[in-house]
This record gives C-alpha cells, sequence and structure tokens, in this order.
C-alpha cells in the first residue's frame, strides 16, 4: 500500500549565500552582532585576526536582537561590507 | 499550485509500522501513527475548502509549504476527524504570521510551544473541549489538533531536535497544545471578538510555556484571586522578565472570571490590575539579566521601583478556559513573539458535520 509524505514542498529560500571572496586584502569586514553573550567580543577578535593576516580592514560593526530578524536598514547598510561575519548561539 | 507530494509504500497501515517507516526518515513525534493513505487524506479533505494543494503558508526555518493537502496528511497522522482541518488550516495561517515570528519561536533553546485557542462555534460544532479538563486528556478535538500542529512544525517547518528546533529540554506542551475557549461561560464574551475579530469562528495562536497553575478557593474578591495571578506572573525565570513587551494570556476559570464579572470587574480592568500588581523590583530584574529588551523608560526607572513584568496592560490577554473549580492559569510568553488571532474560513458543505 501507498501513504503520502509528511513534508510537503520546499519553498524558494528567502535568502542565499553571496559568492566567496577569494581574497580579502583591500576589503571591508562587517560585523553583525547578534547580541548573543559574548557574540560582540568573539567576532570582533575574529575580524581583526583576519584583517591582521588579510591585509583586510575592520568597520561597519552591527547589532541586532537575536530573536528577531535583521531590520532592512541595517541589511542595506552591511552591504557596504565586503564580508559580513556573523552567528552566534548561546 | 505546489509540486505533488511524494509517496511511500508500507507493508501495513498497523500505526506501528507507520511510525517505524517514518521514524527512518526522522519523521514523527514518537508515538504511533494513522497512515495517511490517499482515501483518509482525501476523506479529510472533505472538511475543507478550496484547492489541495494551494498554499496556505509557508513555514521556516525550512521553508515548508504548507498546502491543505499537507495539512490534511499530518491531520490523518495525528487523528483528526474532517471537521478539525478548518481550525487547523487558521492555526497554519496563524503561525505564518510575521508578528508571530516562527522562525525565532522554532530556533530558541527555551520549551515555548505554540498554543493552539479554538473560539467560537467551530469549537463547540467540531468538538473541542472547553469545559473541565480543557487542556487535556481525554479530548479528541484538542488532542488530535495539537498533535497535527506539532506534526506540522515537525514536518513542514523543520521544527526538528538539534536541528531546527534547539529546546534546551523541549517540554510536553511540544507534544499537543490546543485547547478551546469556554464562551458559553465567558461573562465578557468572546476572546476573538474583543481582539477585533468578529467571525463565527476563529484561532488565537500564543507561543508561550505550558500552563502555571494558580488556585483560590477563598475569595470571592477579584484583588485576592488576582494577587495570586499576579505572583505567578512576577517570575524572576520567565522571558517575560528580560522582554518588557511580551504578552502574558491569563487562562481563568469560569468560577474567577464570574467572581471579577460580578464585582463590575471587565477584562481590561482584570489585565490593568495585574499590570499594576505584577511586579518586581527594577534593580532586581536588571541584576538578573544583562540582555534586555526594554523601552527606554523602564531603563530609567530606579532600582527601588516596582516595576511590571510586561511593559503595558495591554499585554495580558484574558480567556476563559476550563470547567468547574478554582483553578486558573497564566502562561508567560517566549517574549519575542504576539500572538494572532485569526478568523476559521467555514466549513465546507455537508463535509465536516459529525
Amino acid at each position: 500500500m501507498r501513504i503520502y509524505s509528511p513534508e510537503g514542498p520546499v519553498g524558494p529560500p528567502s535568502a542565499g549565500l553571496a559568492p566567496h571572496t577569494p581574497v580579502l586584502a583591500g576589503k571591508r569586514i562587517g560585523i553583525l552582532d547578534n547580541s548573543k553573550p559574548n557574540a560582540g567580543l568573539l567576532l570582533r577578535r575574529l575580524a581583526e585576526s583576519l584583517a591582521a593576516r588579510t591585509g583586510a580592514t575592520v568597520g561597519l560593526v552591527e547589532r541586532k536582537n537575536a530573536a528577531l530578524p535583521a531590520p532592512d536598514d541595517l541589511l542595506a547598510r552591511l552591504a557596504e561590507a565586503e564580508v559580513v561575519l556573523t552567528g552566534s548561539a548561546d | 499550485m505546489a509540486d505533488p507530494l511524494e509517496m511511500l509504500d508500507i507493508a501495513s497501515e498497523d500505526p506501528e509500522a507507520v511510525r517505524e517507516c517514518y521514524a527512518e526518515r526522522g519523521w514523527g513525534d514518537g508515538l504511533p501513527l494513522v497512515a495517511p493513505t490517499p482515501e483518509r487524506v482525501d476523506a479529510m479533505l472533505a472538511g475543507s475548502r478550496g484547492d489541495p494543494d494551494e498554499p496556505v503558508a509557508t513555514l521556516p526555518p525550512r521553508s515548508g509549504v504548507a498546502t491543505r493537502r499537507v495539512i490534511a496528511v499530518n491531520a490523518v497522522l495525528a487523528g483528526c476527524r474532517p471537521e478539525h482541518l478548518p481550525v487547523l488550516v487558521a492555526g497554519v495561517r496563524a503561525l505564518a504570521r510575521p508578528e508571530v515570528n516562527l522562525r525565532g519561536v522554532n530556533a530558541t533553546t527555551h520549551p515555548v510551544a505554540p498554543l493552539l485557542i479554538v473560539h467560537g462555534e467551530i469549537a463547540r460544532t467540531a468538538g473541542y473541549n472547553a469545559g473541565l479538563g480543557a487542556f487535556g486528556p481525554g479530548n479528541l478535538a484538542n488532542a488530535s489538533t495539537g498533535r497535527a500542529l506539532r506534526l506540522l512544525l515537525l514536518h513542514v517547518a523543520g521544527a526538528v531536535p538539534g536541528s531546527g528546533d534547539a529546546s534546551t529540554q523541549g517540554g510536553p506542551a511540544k507534544y499537543a497544545y490546543c485547547v478551546a475557549e469556554n464562551l458559553a461561560e465567558s461573562p465578557w464574551g468572546g476572546y476573538a471578538a474583543s481582539v477585533g475579530v468578529d467571525a463565527p469562528s476563529a484561532v488565537t495562536m500564543h507561543c508561550g510555556e505550558a500552563p502555571h497553575n494558580f488556585h483560590d478557593m477563598e475569595s470571592s474578591e477579584p484583588a485576592a484571586i488576582l494577587d495570586k495571578a499576579a505572583s505567578a506572573m512576577a517570575s524572576l525565570g520567565s522571558n517575560n522578565a528580560p522582554v518588557s513587551g511580551a504578552e502574558f494570556f491569563v487562562m481563568m476559570c469560569p468560577e474567577h472570571a464570574t467572581a471579577c464579572a460580578a464585582a463590575g470587574w471587565t477584562r481590561s480592568h482584570v489585565a490593568s490590575y495585574l499590570h499594576e500588581r505584577a511586579r518586581l523590583r527594577a534593580g532586581d530584574l536588571r541584576a538578573a539579566f544583562a540582555l534586555r529588551a526594554w523601552a527606554p523608560w523602564q531603563e530609567a526607572l530606579p532600582d527601588e521601583a516596582p516595576m511590571a513584568l510586561t511593559e503595558h496592560p495591554g499585554n495580558i490577554k484574558v480567556v476563559v478556559v476550563g470547567g468547574p473549580g478554582k483553578h486558573s492559569s497564566v502562561i508567560p510568553s517566549w517574549g519575542m513573539t504576539r500572538s494572532a488571532t485569526v478568523p476559521v474560513e467555514p466549513p465546507a458543505p455537508g463535509g465536516n458535520r459529525r
């Protein structure tokens, strides 16, 4: 006998990842701090270390609430950076 | 139009066989499942109007498309009857409302579960329990609709523990969380109409914790009853403490509600009193939470000021639920979510009456 799968189709993704940036020299690294404990500290140290190794610069630090989507105006500001570091959980 | 649903071959429609077949694919809620055969799903769809393959909503984080057919499949799995399907369709619409913030609700480490509250005519005609033991167990409509909603969250939304659901401890409300409003014994009329949804039937989705009981056997005075509710609300451990815009649902039993109404208190009076009484010292709240989502004026309160556990009385929602006795409950919020009340579409003509 046959039964249905319960999942249903997957819709189009709401956003995709940007293409990989092969060379960071001269590029700007942005930070999206989601306000989780130590996220800002971790991401800044990571960005600084990455910048020191590659010749990129660190700028554009933005902060958002972890539980809510990032507002459009904040994402528009971050779009000026070629690379954005984000993501931290509890 | 959505893509046709995948079909699986299975040797037996025994509920344990379906459970095993699904579990191998990471599906199910751990319990035996009713086989969603095309015949059963078609019979379920007779309870709902509209194109079976029309998308009702897209649910995060999986971006799963919930068509009426997908909703019907999960309703069959959970043991629903066709008359429950319109409630589930409305529930899915409510889940997808942006203010509910389902992506956050599913992703968090908090034990939040969406509570589906059924209002109005369909609660009566489709057999939902609003009276004694309304939160369960023992009623097919409440149990199966609540379970189907969770199955939709697991299968369509992808809220699977460990991937789409990071809840640290999980919670019993994540199995089935559906209740009906006791409209017949509400001294204040229906909840849905009080928030501007004027329809014969509606559902409210509130993403919160399991109910926190409070009892008062002693008093017919609203203040004495509600002081106990306020004590359940003023918890340093709830997410309402660091998130001041969060809602509380206060589920009042008919006897408590009637005592308040007999003294001339409206729903709004109850909310205002609870806002005034459910408070903790601002300094204690500040010391407890480094990360706070408070209004600026709350941040400015001196340490000794008693601070309300929610910013505004309008965030305290009052619904009458339950039967004889003097036990009511408070349902704190996850925090970064707002409840949504949406109408239930009229039943299919002749297709879903028992």
